[in-house]
């Protein structure tokens, strides 16, 4: 007969599957939990080149918004961010919707259109930065072809330097694009074609509107995916354009590196990602209710 | 005589005894077919050309270079660009080319991608089939903080690796990356581990075998095909690195991203552009390689990892 | 004569042909299919039956032949140019749409006026009885509902010709023997001409006016039920319909002084009150009855008798199957289920060969 005290403990069922999860666990807890609240807590501090607990409320946040750096980082963020956004889905689609047109060479496009984003960005940024060389790269060639008044100058007018980033980041990114788009044409199901060319819809329309709202889910997915790497852009600013000329491609993510590990000041630093970590929960957190909050109902 | 045709072909309704017949006649230049392959082989052109570029202009030499075709193909190779880049190139510090950064990048890669797969996979296969208490909620942090944005955790590891002692070393890299390699390798596995059918789980349990047993000798040797693919993954991510690499090493254990970043843009004088594309080209070159010999498995790799949830 | 036929055939399918690279999937078909009437194309998995369909409609281009809607020759014709309305399989209803949108879609595309468009929703919607349906999205409908709506969609098309291709494969049995008596009120009603794909050979016998039996991308016969269920042009078709299946026995034919007989094994089977289809000769031959046509222990006086021992004894409800070893190969014959004998038993058996078909030993073709 077995007596209560010899029911085994709760705590050492599965023990060594609880053993094994004590990386996940320990990175959970202590890596993002603990180092996001650390950060968040030491940015109300006047830290400059190491850590100090003494407490200034809002001072760091004052000086980020005044701070003309860090207004045209976001401002860049912003202007680069939307257009990222429209055109990866854009063109990334359309290459897609190509591609699923039982072409001759489809594996050879793809593996074309996919292949940049196998490189790193600061592989990227560098030969950009090469290909837009006023002296040298496209602005040289179409000027030497005759449009002597063809200027295209990115890295040196402050203007359009943003500009010249993003072409570099479509350059690498609307592969996956393509990619996630391809994947969510290929799952529709054909008898929905065929009923639509029956009707007499014609093709244009039946992607605009039949697939297109059939694809809702991918679209959100790869949203999601461009949104949260488009809030990290660094490495490609760093090697493009270091971020200038002057100020005049600075970013968010630069911003805090600059000042944490640059400029000895660790409280500004701590501010500006915290301001990071505030912008994508603004995004994710209307996404995560609408996503899961839905189901539970 | 047209009678004669038309009672031969028994019981038809003529219209027209001559009409269409056959397969549609489609013209192989049609304007579907202009526009279409048209469109994709200029955007080719927009992919490819970066690299033609890269190629080229690290065959030339300076003097080549400075007439300015960089569209054109070399008129005279040289593989000096390569030599130099490797060997010889300056960072602000020294004067030994990217064949230290390549070095250092392979041994944070290596260690990194087999560690942070070792313990993804048993992690996730500790999700999949030994669900206990408090799992789910940790997993859900996990991934909920892979959209957390790197700059928020930077500095907290920067103290930890300190107090442990490793900060600088290639050691405390390799622990960075597994950190965050996790949340995204901790899925991909936990996914799969879960598509497998149930009853091989429970056989084996029947049979007597344990967590480390079943592990072993019945999951591992049935996931070839989504090892392939967490190597891809994170060999791709952790060469093409530079935001830990810059932040977590010291010059001499710089990975090769950061040196090459160096090579470029930090130096005064004379830019050897040349040099500069050779060194870009051989940065890209390994995870190109890992690109091309993978393959589908690459596809594949993308869109499980970019499944979230 | 040729204008005769014109005036009353619908579709016409001539020496059509349809290849994948090296393999043949259609080959050189011929099918009329007058106004009005209701044909199924009925076969195994991959006998051709839905990629013929598939072409009449044009959404296969073909490799040979012509195909003729109306009079007209389409061959080279759009889908939405030929006259047809199709229904698939999955429904394949656009599942952002309401249903009302749904049927709309392709008329306001086409640039049909707005009354009329309303016009042709209300009567179809009338005929389907999806009135209240008309604001749902497809996710709310049951499966039921929605290949009504799939119907209506071609309904509102206003054409001579609609196309189903295999419409209730995705519905529960009761569903769809629900759904088959409203196909057939449909036809009725409408009076259009209908090509139905299906391999179920209940749907086949209870809807069509017609069936082309298909196998291997030819059309092996092209008859009516129960032409095709009393007269197979083949062993093929005498096999693939009726369940349980028509009995068969190996044998010869042989002419001795008493006619032609079949000969398996010491039974000799007169063939006095069969109906030759060709002259007959002596040789290997297959000989079929169907288990309805035999009668058991009935006491009647028939061409051909015997005695045999029951095997095994299948109650079905309302009839049982009683298997017994004829020249010592199998034999069922059907009973209700009252007179049904016991394993073991002796049981007289007897048969009119007049209900009974003879195939070819080597060509397998109906003698």
């Amino acid at each position: 007969m077995r007596s209560k005290s010899e029911r085994p403990n709760p705590l050492f069922r599965n023990l060594n599957a609880k053993i094994a999860s004590i990386p996940m666990v320990l990175t959970a807890l202590v890596v993002f939990v603990g180092g996001t609240a650390w950060t968040m807590l030491y940015s109300f501090t006047n830290s400059k080149l190491l850590p100090r607990l003494k407490f200034v409320g809002l001072d760091q946040y004052e000086r980020l918004w005044s701070t003309p750096r860090w207004l045209v980082s976001i401002e860049n963020l912003f202007i680069y961010g939307i257009l990222s956004l429209i055109f990866s889905l854009v063109i990334g689609f359309l290459l897609a919707a190509m591609l699923d047109q039982k072409i001759r060479f489809e594996n050879a496009f793809r593996t074309i259109f996919l292949y940049p984003f196998a490189l790193s960005f600061i592989v990227t940024g560098l030969v950009w930065q090469w290909l837009l060389n006023p002296d040298f790269g496209v602005q040289h060639v179409v000027r030497s072809l005759g449009w002597e008044s063809f200027t295209f100058n990115p890295l040196y007018d402050r203007q359009i330097v943003i500009y010249g980033v993003l072409i570099a980041a479509l350059w690498q990114g609307t592969g996956l694009v393509m990619c996630l788009m391809l994947a969510g044409l290929r799952s529709i199901d054909e008898d929905i074609w065929k009923a639509a060319r029956v009707d007499g819809i014609p093709t244009w329309r039946t992607y605009l509107f039949i697939i297109i709202p059939m694809m809702r889910a991918v679209f959100v997915t790869t949203l999601v995916i461009i949104a949260s790497s488009i809030v990290r852009v660094y490495d490609l600013v760093v090697a493009q354009t270091s971020g200038g000329p002057g100020i005049a491609s600075e970013v968010p993510a630069k911003y805090v590196y600059d000042y944490m590990f640059l400029g000895q000041n660790l409280g500004q630093g701590f501010a500006a990602s915290t301001m990071m970590l505030l912008s994508v929960v603004i995004v994710i957190v209307p996404w995560a209710y609408l996503e899961f909050g839905r189901r539970r109902r | 005589m047209m009678d004669d045709q038309i009672k031969a072909v028994a019981g038809a309704p003529i219209s027209d005894p001559g009409g269409p017949r056959g397969p549609k006649p489609r013209r192989a230049l049609s304007r579907r077919n202009i526009i279409l392959y048209g469109t994709l082989f200029v955007a080719a052109v927009y992919y490819l050309l970066p690299l033609y570029v890269m190629v080229v202009t690290s065959l030339k030499g300076m003097p080549e270079i400075r007439l300015g075709h960089i569209f054109a193909p070399p008129m005279e190779i040289t593989f000096e660009p390569w030599v130099k880049a490797w060997g010889k190139a300056c960072t602000g510090l020294n004067c030994d080319g990217l064949s230290r950064g390549f070095w250092n990048s392979v041994r944070i890669t290596i260690p990194s991608v087999l560690l942070s797969i070792a313990v993804a996979s048993v992690n996730g296969y500790a999700l999949a089939n030994w669900r206990f208490k408090g799992a789910e909620i940790f997993f859900t942090i996990l991934i909920v903080g892979a959209f957390i944005p790197y700059q928020v955790m930077l500095y907290p590891i920067v103290i930890i690796l300190r107090e442990i002692g490793i900060y600088g070393t290639l050691t405390g890299l390799v622990l960075v990356h597994c950190i965050f390699g996790m949340p995204i390798l901790t899925l991909l596995f936990r996914n799969y581990f879960a598509s497998l059918p149930d009853e091989l789980f429970r056989a084996a349990r029947v049979d007597g075998a344990g967590f480390w047993g079943i592990y072993l000798r019945i999951m591992l040797p049935m996931s070839l095909p989504i090892f392939v693919v967490a190597v891809i993954i994170q060999t791709t991510g952790i060469w093409n690195d530079f935001l830990f690499g810059v932040v977590y090493t010291r010059p001499d254990t710089y990975p090769m991203t950061v040196q090459l970043n160096n090579i470029v843009n930090a130096v005064q004088g004379v830019k050897e552009y040349n040099v500069n594309m050779a060194a870009t080209l051989i940065t890209g070159l390994v995870p190109l390689i890992v690109y091309f010999v993978s393959g589908k498995l690459f596809v594949r790799g993308i869109a499980a990892g970019a499944v979230k949830g | 004569m040729t204008s005769e036929v014109s005036a009353k055939t619908s579709v016409s399918v001539q020496d059509l042909s349809l290849n994948f690279g090296m393999v043949s999937v259609l080959k050189s078909l011929n099918l009329d299919i007058a106004e009005g009437e209701f044909v199924v194309l009925l076969g195994p998995s991959g006998c051709g039956k839905s990629t013929l369909l598939n072409c009449i409609a044009g959404l296969l281009d073909i490799s040979d032949g012509r195909i003729f809607i109306k009079g007209r020759n389409v061959t080279w014709e759009e889908p939405a140019n030929r006259g047809i309305g199709m229904v698939f399989q999955s429904y394949a209803l656009y599942p952002q749409m309401t249903v009302e949108k749904n049927l709309s879609f392709g008329l306001r595309v086409a640039g049909v006026p707005k009354d009329e468009i309303a016009r042709r929703i209300a009567r179809a919607a009338e005929i389907l009885q999806i009135e209240p349906l008309l604001q749902r999205k497809p996710a709310a409908l049951s499966g039921g509902q929605r290949q009504r709506v799939a119907i209506g969609r071609a309904l509102v098309r206003d054409v001579d010709v609609f196309l189903f291709d295999e419409p209730l494969s995705n519905l529960d049995a009761k569903l769809r023997s629900e759904l088959r008596v409203e196909i057939k009120l449909l036809h009725r009603r409408l009076k259009n001409t209908m090509i139905y794909v299906t391999h179920d050979q209940i749907e086949a016998m209870t809807l069509a006016d017609r069936i082309a039996v298909m196998r291997g991308g030819e059309i092996q016969q092209f008859d009516a039920p129960s032409a095709i269920y009393n007269r197979p042009v083949n062993r093929f078709v005498a096999g693939f319909l009726g369940s349980p299946g028509m009995n068969f026995l190996e044998g010869r034919i042989e002419n001795d002084q008493g006619g032609w007989r079949f000969a398996v094994d010491g039974i000799s089977i007169p063939l006095a009150t069969y109906a030759f289809e060709r002259q007959p000769e002596p040789g290997p031959a297959t000989f079929g009855v169907r288990p309805e046509h035999v009668a058991l222990n009935s006491g009647e006086d028939w061409p051909f008798s015997m005695t045999a021992t029951v095997e095994v004894v299948e109650p079905m409800g309302s009839d049982t199957l009683v298997w017994l070893l004829v020249a010592g190969q199998k034999f069922s014959v059907r009973v209700s289920a009252e007179r049904a004998p016991a394993a073991g038993d002796t049981v007289s058996i007897g048969f009119d060969p007049m209900r009974a078909s003879l195939f070819d030993g080597k060509t397998d073709r109906r003698i």
